[in-house]
């Protein structure tokens, strides 16, 4: 054994030499820590893995500023997936170790998430845009179909009707359809069954005089929907030819849907999708399929703007760092240290990050693409692009006045995206059939 | 009631050494003492006035296993251990049986306790016995087995003992020809478990020291520096006990530096500097930024003209620059500790100083009264350094007693433990190279004296009131430091190692035995005094 071969794990790993960038410098350390981390936990260097966490305990306290919170919850991250691994022990063993490792996610009530998704442009960026759009989109018809897609609980609902209520002459029969228990341990979560937010909402609408019809159909991402599209189909047939316009609005939903990197289920005995011949396409690309063949009349979809679909752990630690540190640049603005909301806000980030970095196969819900891999998968479905208008970009514009310096507004070229310090944050797009 | 003569040569040697055993019983003799406790650890309690029967049983039971082999195997074959605790009348019912002997009741009270030594070897399926027959895999009879297993740790435990106690008493002879009978037993033995791995060691250093006793001269060179260095590395990677050492100390470090703009740290024996990436990273990342970090390592001049101080040096200095922190080396080399003077230091009285000691100061305890006592020398000029933490781990063992009985005693069973924590690792070759460091240091307990003689562990209560007595009071690890040992442990350690807090300072031991304690100290402030520097 030469003396280069002791030394060959035992040298420090190297950083590119960061030149006093000030908290720049600090996260691309923090970063590439935390790169190093996982590739020693992935080759099962127990030594450098120790080394590396033991170094992260300490610059990255729960407490400090928003790059050592960040690092934080990844530090937690990487230590739970150690944790799993063939030469660690238990998780259930941390306890003893005095190692708090849970996430405290909050269950909201209907007001308390209102509020809470009022606080920042994250989604009310994608709700403005897609309203707006909507609205559009379904002038003159006298039966508006809505199937919600979204994370939030059908937050962006009643700023809807109450347009629908105001700016069409005799007010449509609006249809509400939404995907039961489709995102049951998925954060945020809500105290409401969607029977009783049904409900809610129906009755919001008649005090808009809105007559509000609410089904929740139910049917899960796992499956790419694939119960929610059999009623849509099914509906589509009866209603086809009596004027109803369907909308469908996907907002932070889509990204659930197992993609290409999960194949397991897009295999030839598993299709859900019963009518579709069999096929090795993915449920993500059957669910747009299966959207095109209901011919729309506009669909909607709103997402996060970054990719977590490696399979590659130190891949998608770098994209998830790259991205999650914008959630916690922005919480200062919004949100004071301390608060309970703040802590509910950090633990969604945090959920995000472990199901991410902790998890693998059907548990690792959170694949979430870019742009412009969405954008060529829908136009691969058949969809052609709509424009937004200079309407819906001054409404836009002004929803932002109300929030921090830093958030802003970029067209890339038929869409909009949500920024933060000139960084893509969320984008939306509207497509119609080709 | 003497040892049947009958007994086969396994047991006619210990004849004369056993003496003692015979008797109506007399006051138990230390080493009877000795053997009691050595069975409470394989897990049985016995009276000290019944350990001569139970002995005497035991090797007739061996003979006569040993002189009708297939009797026995049909016997084993058919024998089933109703209650592993009643080692005696089963031994009996097994006698009576073979040689037709009255049936005896034993007033033993045999009781299971906590098991030192027997691991993993209930659910071992490979086995051998200490007997010659045809090797039969004997899958349904593991309690008979086991017992057998712990029959021949006991021997080898006696054995052992009374060839230290031959070695304390210069009788070389008997010594030798018990080192025979071991090496023998061993022989026949499955020596990968329980404490038959460790007693080959121990045997190997008896057998050095009756060599020296003799005058013999040392065989031992002290292995090249390259050697030395392969094995360090392997012990550190094979077990947790340099790691939690580092990990503690340097969190120790980190929270004394806090505030501190210009640090010094000085290391009593730099080794390969595999302590001080992790700092040196700590540093870089804390809050309001690196301080000014300076280390002085300490180390040994190197035989071959390497200055390989220099070389980790400029290895730390290198890392230090990729992160950002200044950072200035110093090497002191020296052949002794007690020879470096604070000058040499060049410490700077505006710097915070960190002195950090791993496994180094019990080197210094070798009591020669012509001497001044190089451990006073030493802490004396840590403390003129006026350091604001000097961090120290030591193995937790009384390795240094007077008498050489006691000290093989106590060395037995704290390598023992060690070389069972040992077994959990499973890469190899860090698991063999770390059994040969651990073995250099059972060869310097047993087998060397005087100068020699440098593995002089004492426990942390003896340091306590060494470095209490030196001008030093005991500054708390804290909570910090508890929770990184014990998460690091529990991700990356076989279950069975434990952290344990003891009044501010942390030990890591296996089985709830610690094996090695960390603890900080601070000097104690003298009103009025200033530092002085001696030429």
């Amino acid at each position: 054994m030469t003396k280069n071969q002791i030394h060959r794990a035992r040298p420090w790993p190297g950083f590119p030499t960061s030149k006093g960038l000030g908290s720049f410098g600090d996260a691309n350390c923090m970063e590439q820590l935390l790169v190093h981390c996982a590739n020693a936990i992935e080759s099962n260097d127990a030594t450098l893995a120790q080394q590396i966490l033991w170094v992260l305990n300490n610059v990255a306290p729960p407490d400090g500023d928003s790059n050592q919170r960040l690092t934080c919850a990844f530090l937690r991250a990487l230590i739970v997936r150690a944790s799993k691994s063939g030469t660690c022990k238990m998780l259930a063993a941390m306890a003893n170790a005095h190692c708090n490792l849970s996430i405290d996610i909050h269950t909201f009530s209907v007001i308390e998430l209102a509020s809470f998704i009022d606080l920042t442009p994250w989604h009310r960026f994608g709700f403005t845009a897609a309203n707006a759009a909507i609205l559009e989109a379904v002038e003159g018809y006298s039966v508006i179909h809505i199937v919600d897609l979204s994370l939030t609980h059908c937050m962006q609902i009643p700023t809807l009707i109450d347009a629908i209520a105001n700016r069409l002459e005799g007010p449509p029969l609006v249809k509400l359809t939404v995907a039961g228990g489709a995102t049951e341990d998925v954060p945020p979560m809500l105290d409401l069954s969607y029977q009783e937010l049904g409900c809610k909402l129906v009755h919001f609408a008649r005090s808009r005089n809105v007559a509000l019809e609410f089904q929740a159909i139910p049917s899960s991402y796992a499956d790419g929907f694939a119960s929610l599209i059999e009623q849509l189909r099914v509906q589509h047939l009866v209603y086809a030819e009596s004027g109803e316009a369907l909308v469908i609005n996907c907002h932070m939903m889509l990204h659930y849907i197992p993609e290409e990197t999960l194949s397991s289920l897009s295999n030839v005995n598993s299709n859900p999708y019963s009518f579709e011949s069999s096929s090795t396409q993915s449920l993500r690309t059957m669910f747009l399929n299966a959207l095109r063949v209901l011919d729309p009349a506009i669909v909607v979809l709103v997402d996060e703007d970054a990719d977590l679909t490696s399979n590659n752990l130190v891949c998608r630690l770098r994209s998830a760092f790259n991205y999650l540190w914008i959630p916690y640049d922005t919480v200062d603005t919004f949100l004071p240290q301390g608060s309970k909301q703040r802590q509910w806000y950090e633990a969604g980030i945090c959920w995000k990050i472990d199901n991410v970095i902790a998890h693998e196969g059907l548990q690792r819900v959170e694949r979430l693409e870019p742009k412009s891999r969405w954008v060529q998968r829908i136009q691969n479905a058949g969809f052609r692009r709509v424009n937004f208008g200079e309407g819906t970009i001054s409404e836009v514009k002004t929803m932002l006045d109300e929030h921090a310096a830093g958030w802003g507004l970029k067209k890339d070229e038929d869409d909009l995206v949500l920024t933060w310090k000139g960084h893509n944050v969320i984008f939306a797009t509207t497509w119609v059939p080709a | 009631m003497s040892l049947h003569d009958s007994a086969s040569s396994a047991a006619g040697s210990s004849s004369g050494s056993s003496s003692s055993l015979s008797s109506s019983k007399p006051p138990p003799s230390s080493l009877q003492q000795d053997i009691v406790r050595h069975l409470a650890g394989a897990g049985y309690t016995i009276r000290s006035s019944d350990l001569p029967q139970v002995a005497q049983r035991l090797e007739r039971l061996e003979t006569a296993m040993g002189s009708s082999p297939a009797d026995f195997f049909q016997l084993a074959s058919d024998a089933i251990l109703y209650n592993p605790s009643d080692l005696a009348s089963w031994v009996d019912s097994l006698l009576s049986e073979f040689t037709q002997l009255p049936t005896c009741c034993f007033e033993f009270i045999l009781a299971p306790v906590d098991n030192a030594w027997t691991t993993a070897e209930l659910h071992e399926p490979r086995v051998q016995q200490n007997i010659t027959y045809e090797q039969q895999s004997l899958d349904r009879q593991l309690t008979v087995v086991t017992a057998m297993e712990e029959d021949s740790d006991i021997r080898l435990v006696h054995k052992l003992m009374a060839c230290a106690e031959c070695v304390q008493r210069g009788d070389f002879s008997s010594a030798t020809s018990l080192i025979d009978d071991m090496q023998g037993l061993l022989a026949r033995v499955n020596t990968v478990c329980g404490i038959r791995k460790v007693a080959g060691h121990f045997i190997d250093a008896l057998s050095r020291r009756i060599f020296l006793g003799i005058g013999g001269g040392s065989v031992d060179g002290c292995g090249s520096a390259f050697e030395n260095e392969i094995l360090y590395h392997h012990f550190y990677e094979a077990c947790p006990y340099l790691k939690f050492a580092h990990f503690t100390a340097n969190q120790a470090i980190l929270e004394a530096f806090d505030g501190h703009d210009c640090v010094h740290v000085v290391d009593v024996n730099l080794m390969h500097g595999l302590q001080w990436p992790a700092l040196i990273q700590a540093l870089a990342l804390r809050p309001g930024g690196p301080p000014l970090l300076r280390l002085t390592g300490i180390g040994s001049p190197s035989p071959d003209g390497r200055d390989s101080l220099r070389e980790i040096g400029s290895r730390l200095a290198v890392l230090a620059r990729s992160v950002n922190v200044r950072f200035a080396f110093r090497g002191v080399a020296a052949s002794r500790l007690e020879d470096v003077k604070p000058w040499m230091l060049q410490v700077n009285p505006k710097e915070a100083v960190a002195v950090n000691s791993i496994m180094q100061l019990h080197c210094l305890l070798i009591s020669d009264p012509t001497l001044n006592s190089p451990i006073e020398t030493v802490l004396n000029w840590i403390r003129d350094l006026n350091p604001k933490i000097l961090t120290v781990v030591e193995q937790e063992a009384n390795h240094n007693q007077l008498d050489f009985l006691d000290r093989f005693t106590e060395a037995l069973y704290y390598y023992s433990r060690m070389f069972d924590s040992l077994e959990a690792c499973r890469v190899q070759p860090e698991k063999a190279l770390a059994e040969i460091y651990i073995q250099k240091e059972i060869r310097n307990v047993v087998s060397c004296e005087g100068s020699a003689r440098v593995e002089r562990h004492e426990p942390l209560a003896k340091w306590r009131r060494r470095l209490s007595g030196a001008g030093f009071m005991s500054l708390p690890l804290g909570s910090n430091a508890f929770k990184q040992a014990s998460m690091l442990l529990t991700l990356f350690s076989a279950e069975g190692y434990s952290v344990q807090e003891n009044d501010g300072c942390l030990s890591l031991g296996w089985h709830s035995r610690p094996l090695i304690a960390a603890s900080a100290w601070q000097a104690m402030p003298e009103p009025g005094s200033c530092v002085s520097c001696l030429e």
